[in-house]
């Protein structure tokens, strides 16, 4: 462990530029729990200065924990910030920001109406005569902007809104060089970006280091942690479980390091074969709420008594195409036709009665009403169904029986209908939902993360109750990004990349490992596999 | 419509735009809101049309419209009066903006302008009775802002530090101006109206006041004229140009961008709720003592819809001082234009001419429902510590 | 930074890196959110203490304007009772009827605004959606009146007939603002409130043009036959009913079945507590806008249609009818927009308006002090941070938030 007595140099040159450490920021035994759960035990990463360091996990796994740490959001519990050598306790982005550390986050954070130039400068305006000295600022920026390649100078009095993610992450990480910056920590900074604008986004991070300055990648796509990093430490479940150099590490080693193989996926014991077509989508496509195409033109079938799971990095359009089908989100083309109906423009309520269910993405804000006791909530999305509805009159003593038949059967705890919803842990409010979806005699399920946030008993359970419903000849369509839900539960794994399907494979002839580089980009070696899904490189013609 | 787009579609040579590039712009940005005034406008004549008997087949002959006496309805002194109705919107309106774009949504306009009203009417009359000096007068209105502030102070603190409702809390400013304006005014005169007090005199400038037209509507005019378009003016000047303009909007749109800038949200809401609050008080004296002749409490009080009706006034203006000030101006004129009617002889029932401008605000408000509203407009912030 | 640990709740966070909630709630609806977000007590104790901080602020504001507070209080006692003795206060006394007079008024334009909070729009048109029901109200029964059979029968059958008319016209002028809500995206805020001049001028010109009884200087229709009136078993002579009053107590209890016991009004609260769960349920958010909408101009038109009937017998400027429509936001908003806690509210605010119109009378304390109590309600209902804050300080609030 070399850090240590480069630790003590550091500490003793650290007054002038911190030049004595080789580190531009440590942290050692990092731990932040919140309540029961352990986002960050025992940490451990070191920055080199002038290189890029990729902090490697899926979702949940820690990393933005860890960085909240480091710029002053969240105190650790246990552990030690080291920055340039010094150990430093920062109580706010600002404290963090003074001592050289910027932070792009994924929600950046920009003043959309204002422009380039009044973003980059927003808190530390020059002034001149009372008035903001925009043409001082204006220098200063183009200087910094002509340093590192950036061409949002060109468009320094176009407001934020104007322009496009790739360019707006541009003027954040701007912002941070102007404000002095040494130490960059990008939070998923491709997750917004098209191919393009992340071939753009290295050169830049290139340049960066070149210039001295310390980058820390937040990323969950482990080629792009290869391409644009010189070290890596992958994070699962909060624990970091180990640090590689990129040109050392190979993507199969990387992928096992991220997703573990602790879990054995057991054997599927299914007893019946699929039937006719339930759910046919054809060239499906639909607009995100930033107005942007979200769902390419997805092409499949779901039949009777069987799971087609939609793996998929999030923010691929998977939620998008779960929310379209259940009638949550206009279609823009395409058609989605049900046991032969094209139900592509039907209401959401119509779809309930034609007995689509769906387990939403956001239990807290859509699944449950949460100052709904469980009787109340017990009769959300059944406000059509006889006999809870008769004419209109709600019969709350069916309800209230639904709701006692839903807590009974799916172990909801507490065994009490006038329970608050928001009392509930997250693993109960989830199988009081999924109870609930799955008890009004549904035909086709539409299941999106049904086991996020849940406590492992209740995702066994979930689990069951989602393979019984298959055996009984439902067609089930299974958005997750839990490769191993997808893995124990489908018939057919969709891999979803960029709004379109860029594989439908076999879940017995792939492993994880070729799921998770499907998932993040890349095709699969050989040619081996049944469909004939789009190929997805990040080539520049796909547009 | 369709040769402003040809026209907008034509750029300069070089990266300049020309003025008449920028008013295109402006008029296809704004289409749906000058679409809206000009079919409220034709809505009105139609219904003039049925109510004194004028054929309806002469609305669709050129020869009737260009016959009409154009000359005797805008007068200058009609401008005059537009101006005079248009100061007080414009001023409340300014406060209104600047309080939402700081993220404060102070719906309370209507009721700081009624304690503005009273207030300075009270003052006036503590002063001098009622015959108050130029000099008292002034002194009036000054301590009619301090008030303000001190109103507009609490009610800061309720919605920022309590996180009060901002609309429950905004409506209960309203009521309370109806019930304590009316309230001062019989403690201080018995009744719920003042006396006739008297207001500040006319003031001509020399020379300038001998160009034609403009001379006498900018230059032998009430000093408040002066003081509403100087604070238009500045406020655009601040809110576009200053830091502390920058910081406003900041907190409007993104207070989390502020806060990691290392400024404090609640200062910056705190300052820009407090303006609005002393420039509604301004704008409710103006009525009381700078154009009118003390103050009225019947109904719903002299101010009469007013605060209302400038926060329809700042949404037109999109947030834009200066074009809030015109949206104030039309509104202004559109009170106006039925004395106007009266003296070429139309007549027309008042209590129907008197909805014009209600309406034309309800018809400008659905076709630009889409105005872009601050997004952190009526949260609370709370930075993270 | 606090010591204690993070609620269990928060184990969620944790899990998502990027969960936010998806900021697509209009502002209003955020902000009942949080207004009703309490519970059951709590609501009751903000509203107590709320009602008593504003008068004992009404009773500073008394004698710092130099009149007796205590004489006020004595005043506004006899004023809402007319008696100091349990035992009288169903005697010959009309106090009585003056309080409860007004109450049937604030009860049903209560509930009106209750049934649009509770859906989370504002719909501060109820003023002029009650304006343009009396107003309806009257001139059905002037028109038709006439050459309809007199007695009892015939008075029942013009009264129905124009509370019909009534309520069609509140809500058909509700419903206006709904739509330009839902589909036009204007804020229903500043149409209602343009909406409720408007309703004051254009009722006030047909007054003017078309029910004018010839030869008379007042704007007001002429007075209604005798029998076109609410039977009065007792209080009679006062203007008082206890058919209105009835006919509040029926409102309130109705809309209190439909928001329970309905899917309409499932949908509505659903809507209002949580939009996104509405729609997830299969609501359909705008649609469910103007629903809303025109259900309170409805209720909000059956009130002006009450009020005419019982109260004033014809209908004038209305500009000189007293502000229901606005002092029913106080109303509801007293009761967490709970129709049947509307009821008490109401009875409050009939108290409160009696008792100052006696004040009135019989002091120099002007009666517009209580329209400035009612906006100091108002304002502490929309700041119960106000009253958590000083209980935590206090030490009341037990050991949980």
């Amino acid at each position: 462990m070399s850090g240590t007595d480069t630790d003590d140099a550091g500490a003793e040159g650290s007054s002038t530029t911190g030049e004595g450490s080789s580190y531009a920021a440590q942290l050692s035994g990092i731990s932040k729990r919140f309540g029961d759960v352990v986002a960050n035990d025992d940490v451990n990463l070191d920055l080199e200065r002038g290189s890029v360091h990729a902090l490697l996990g899926e979702n949940g796994s820690g990393k933005t924990t860890l960085m909240n740490v480091l710029y002053g959001l969240y105190e650790q519990d246990e552990g030690t910030v080291r920055v340039d050598g010094q150990v430093r306790d920062f109580d706010s982005p600002r404290d963090a920001i003074d001592a050289g550390v910027g932070m792009i986050h994924q929600h950046f954070q920009l003043v959309e109406p204002m422009t380039v130039l009044q973003n980059v400068i927003l808190g530390t305006e020059p002034t001149r005569g009372g008035l903001v000295d925009e043409d001082a600022a204006r220098a200063d920026v183009e200087e910094i902007c002509e340093r590192y390649g950036f061409d949002v100078d060109e468009e320094l009095d176009t407001p934020v809104r104007e322009l496009d993610l790739g360019a707006q992450q541009h003027v954040e990480i701007v912002k941070s060089l102007y404000r002095g910056a040494e130490i960059l920590v990008l939070d998923e900074p491709t997750a917004v970006l098209t191919p393009q604008e992340v071939d753009g986004l290295f050169e830049v991070m290139a340049e960066l280091t070149a210039s001295g300055r310390s980058l820390i990648f937040i990323t969950h796509k482990l080629g792009e942690a290869m391409e644009a990093a010189d070290e890596i430490t992958v994070l699962r479940d909060g624990h970091a479980v180990g640090t590689v150099s990129a040109n050392a590490a190979s993507r199969e080693e990387l992928a096992e390091l991220m997703v573990g193989r602790e879990v054995l996926f057991d054997a599927d014991d299914r007893t019946t074969e699929p039937g006719d077509p339930v759910l046919t989508i054809e060239d499906l496509q639909v607009i995100g709420d930033r107005g942007r195409p979200t769902v390419r033109g997805v092409d499949c079938q779901i039949r009777e008594g069987e799971i087609l799971g939609v793996a998929g990095v999030e923010g691929n359009g998977q939620s998008e195409l779960a929310e379209s089908i259940v009638g949550l989100r206009s279609v823009a083309d395409g058609t989605v036709t049900y046991e032969g109906t094209d139900i592509t423009d039907a209401s959401r309520r119509s779809l309930i009665q034609d007995g689509i269910a769906y387990i939403p993405e956001d239990r807290q804000s859509e699944g449950l009403v949460l100052d709904y006791d469980l009787e109340r909530n017990a009769l959300l999305g059944n406000q059509t169904v006889e006999p809870f509805v008769r004419r209109g009159v709600v019969d709350w003593d069916a309800v209230g029986d639904h709701a006692e038949s839903i807590v009974e059967e799916y172990d909801v705890e507490p065994h009490d209908t006038g329970a608050m919803a928001e009392s509930l842990s997250g693993g109960n409010q989830q199988k009081f939902v999924v109870g609930r979806e799955f008890e009004h005699d549904p035909r086709a399920i539409v299941a999106a993360h049904p086991t996020r946030g849940v406590d492992i008993g209740s995702i066994e359970f979930i689990h069951d109750r989602l393979r019984e419903m298959r055996d009984e000849g439902l067609a089930v369509l299974l958005v997750s990004s839990k490769l191993e839900e997808i893995q124990q539960l489908s018939d057919r794994i969709a891999v979803m990349y960029e709004g379109e399907f860029v594989d439908v494979v076999d879940p017995g002839a792939v492993t994880e490992q070729d799921l998770g580089l499907l998932m993040t980009g890349n095709e699969l070696d050989d040619g081996s596999e049944p469909d004939s899904g789009t190929t997805h490189g990040n080539g520049g013609d796909d547009q | 419509m369709s040769s402003e787009d040809s026209e907008r579609g034509s750029q300069s040579d070089d990266g300049e735009r020309s003025t008449a590039d920028v008013v295109s712009d402006a008029v296809y940005d704004n289409r749906w809101r000058l679409f809206g005034v000009v079919a409220t406008l034709l809505g009105f004549v139609f219904v003039a049309a049925l109510l004194t008997d004028v054929p309806l087949t002469k609305l669709v002959d050129i020869e009737f419209w260009l016959g009409l006496p154009y000359g005797d309805v805008f007068t200058v002194g009609f401008a005059e009066r537009a101006l005079q109705a248009a100061m007080p919107i414009a001023l409340a309106a300014i406060g209104g903006l600047y309080a939402e774009k700081s993220g404060v949504f102070n719906i309370g306009l209507e009721g700081f302008m009624i304690f503005g009203a009273v207030n300075a009417a009270a003052v006036s009359w503590i002063l001098a009775g009622g015959s108050a000096s130029q000099l008292d007068l002034w002194i009036a209105l000054v301590a009619t802002v301090l008030l303000g502030l001190i109103y507009t102070a609490v009610f800061a603190v309720l919605t920022i530090r309590y996180k009060a409702d901002q609309i429950v809390a905004g409506l209960a400013v309203w009521f309370l101006g109806l019930g304590f304006g009316p309230f001062t005014a019989v403690v201080m005169w018995g009744g719920v109206s003042s006396p006739p007090l008297s207001s500040l005199d006319t003031v001509t400038v020399p020379v300038l006041a001998e160009i034609p037209v403009l001379g006498r509507l900018l230059f032998d005019a009430n000093p408040l004229l002066w003081v509403t378009i100087a604070i238009v003016l500045a406020s655009y000047v601040v809110l576009y140009r200053t830091r502390y303009g920058y910081w406003i909007q900041a907190a409007g749109e993104n207070p989390e961008a502020l806060d990691t800038a290392g400024v404090s949200v609640r200062r910056v809401r705190y300052a820009a709720v407090m303006f609005s609050g002393a420039v509604a008080a301004l704008a409710g004296g103006m009525l009381s003592i700078g154009i009118g002749n003390g103050f009225t409490g019947t109904g719903t009080t002299m101010v009469d819809g007013r605060g209302w009706i400038a926060i329809v006034a700042y949404l037109f203006g999109n947030y834009n001082p200066i074009l809030t000030a015109l949206a104030s101006l039309l509104f202004g004129a559109a009170q106006m234009l039925r004395i106007q009617l009266g003296t070429i002889g139309v007549d027309l029932p008042s209590s129907l001419l008197e909805q014009f401008p209600y309406v034309t605000v309800i018809v400008v408000l659905t076709l630009v429902g889409a105005t872009r509203v601050p997004s952190a407009v009526g949260e609370s912030y709370e930075s993270e510590e | 930074m606090s010591s204690t640990d993070t609620t269990p709740a928060a184990s969620d966070d944790a899990s998502g890196d990027g969960t936010d909630a998806g900021g697509d709630d209009s502002l209003g609806r955020r902000a009942l959110a949080r207004l009703v977000d309490a519970s059951i007590f709590e609501r009751l104790g903000i509203a107590v203490a709320s009602t008593l901080l504003a008068l004992l602020i009404g009773l500073v504001v008394v004698a710092a304007a130099g009149y007796d507070p205590v004489l006020f209080i004595d005043n506004m006692v006899y004023g809402i009772f007319g008696t100091y003795s349990v035992a009288d206060l169903f005697g010959t006394n009309n106090r009585l009827a003056q309080t409860l007079r007004p109450t049937v008024t604030f009860i049903i334009t209560g509930v009106a605004v209750a049934i649009a909070f509770r859906a989370g729009v504002f719909n501060i048109g109820v003023q002029g959606q009650f304006v343009v029901g009396g107003f309806a109200a009257a001139a059905t029964i002037v028109s038709i009146a006439g050459s309809l059979p007199g007695g009892a029968a015939g008075g029942a059958m013009v009264i129905v007939v124009a509370t019909i008319a009534a309520i069609a016209a509140g809500g058909l002028y509700a419903m206006l603002p709904g739509i330009l809500k839902a589909y036009a995206g204007a804020n229903e805020i500043i149409t209602t409130i343009m909406l409720n001049f408007v309703a004051s001028g254009v009722v006030f010109w047909l007054l003017d043009a078309y029910f004018r009884p010839g030869g008379t200087f007042f704007v007001r229709t002429e007075r209604f036959p005798e029998h076109v009136s609410f039977p009065q078993p007792i209080f009679e002579g006062t203007s008082f009913s206890v058919v209105g009053l009835a006919i509040a107590l029926l409102t309130a209890g109705l809309v209190f079945w439909i928001m329970e016991r309905t899917r309409f009004g499932y949908d509505l609260v659903t809507s209002g507590h949580q939009a996104d769960a509405a729609s997830y349920s299969g609501v359909d958010a705008k649609r469910t806008i103007v629903a809303t909408m025109t259900f309170s101009g409805m209720v909000a038109g059956l009130a002006g249609a009450v009020y005419v009937i019982m109260v004033l017998s014809y209908f004038s400027d209305p500009a000189t009818l007293p502000t229901f429509g606005f002092d029913a936001i106080a109303v509801s908003l007293l009761a967490a927009n709970n129709p049947l806690g509307v009821i008490p509210a109401g009875l409050l605010f009939g108290g409160l308006e009696s008792g100052g119109n006696f004040v009135n009378q019989s002091s120099d304390v002007p009666r517009q002090l209580i329209d400035g109590v009612v906006g100091l309600v108002v304002l502490f209902v929309a700041a119960p941070e106000l009253f958590r804050m000083a209980g935590k300080r206090m030490d009341v609030g037990g050991d949980e938030q």
